[in-house]
């Protein structure tokens, strides 16, 4: 048997706007503990972060695990934000299409 | 995860990749900004930017990032490369000594 990683087995990228978010998961892992995850990168608590499957735009169910919810290896997930009014924001992920560079 | 523990890509076109410094450390050229002794302004404050390469490469490269990580602890799969973007990959790459 091969000796015990450190590693994680899979990894999701979580976008809003125009960043990506890399974050190591594992598929046994719960949705919160991807929100916990983000918390301090995104500098928001949990409650405030809503996680969108883009695939098939479902939202993702705190208390279950990736695996159950087929969120896979490199599968995009969208980050939403709670507003001032207690909404949480649409869904936008920025195209480079709408970027183009001078060069 | 802790804000120190990842660093910032960011594409020529301003758009963001927010990767664990381990994996981008797996670029020689992105290892030796982060580790250097001087330590590069950029690297202090947790970013770079790549003017000259373009988003989708980057991210294709960050993904090749962790790809690579999972490859060398012995999860055997293929990296997809769409032939489209080789040639301005393969640039990239070599630029960023991957």
């Amino acid at each position: 048997m091969k000796s015990l990683r450190v590693l994680q087995a899979i990894y999701i990228r979580v976008k809003r706007h125009k960043i990506t978010y890399f974050i190591q998961c594992d598929p046994t892992e719960s949705t919160l503990d991807i929100k916990q995850k983000l918390q301090e990168l995104v500098d928001q608590p949990t409650n405030n972060q809503r996680l969108t499957l883009v695939s098939t735009n479902e939202i993702l169910d705190d208390s279950k695990t990736l695996a159950e919810q087929k969120v896979e290896n490199d599968a995009i997930v969208a980050l939403t934000l709670k507003k001032d009014d207690n909404e949480f924001e649409e869904v936008y992920i920025a195209r480079v299409e709408d970027f183009t560079s001078f060069s | 995860m802790k804000k120190e523990d990842t660093v910032k890509l960011v594409s020529a076109e301003g758009f963001e990749f927010v990767v664990d410094k381990k994996a981008a450390m797996v670029s020689h050229t992105i290892r030796n900004m982060l580790t250097s002794p001087g330590s590069f302004a950029e690297t202090q404050h947790g970013e770079v930017t790549f003017p000259e390469i373009s988003t989708p490469i980057l991210e294709k490269i960050c993904q090749y990032f962790y790809w690579s990580l999972q490859f060398a602890s012995g999860k055997e799969t293929e990296f997809h490369i769409e032939p489209e973007i080789t040639l301005e990959l393969m640039m990239a790459a070599n630029y960023l000594h991957t």
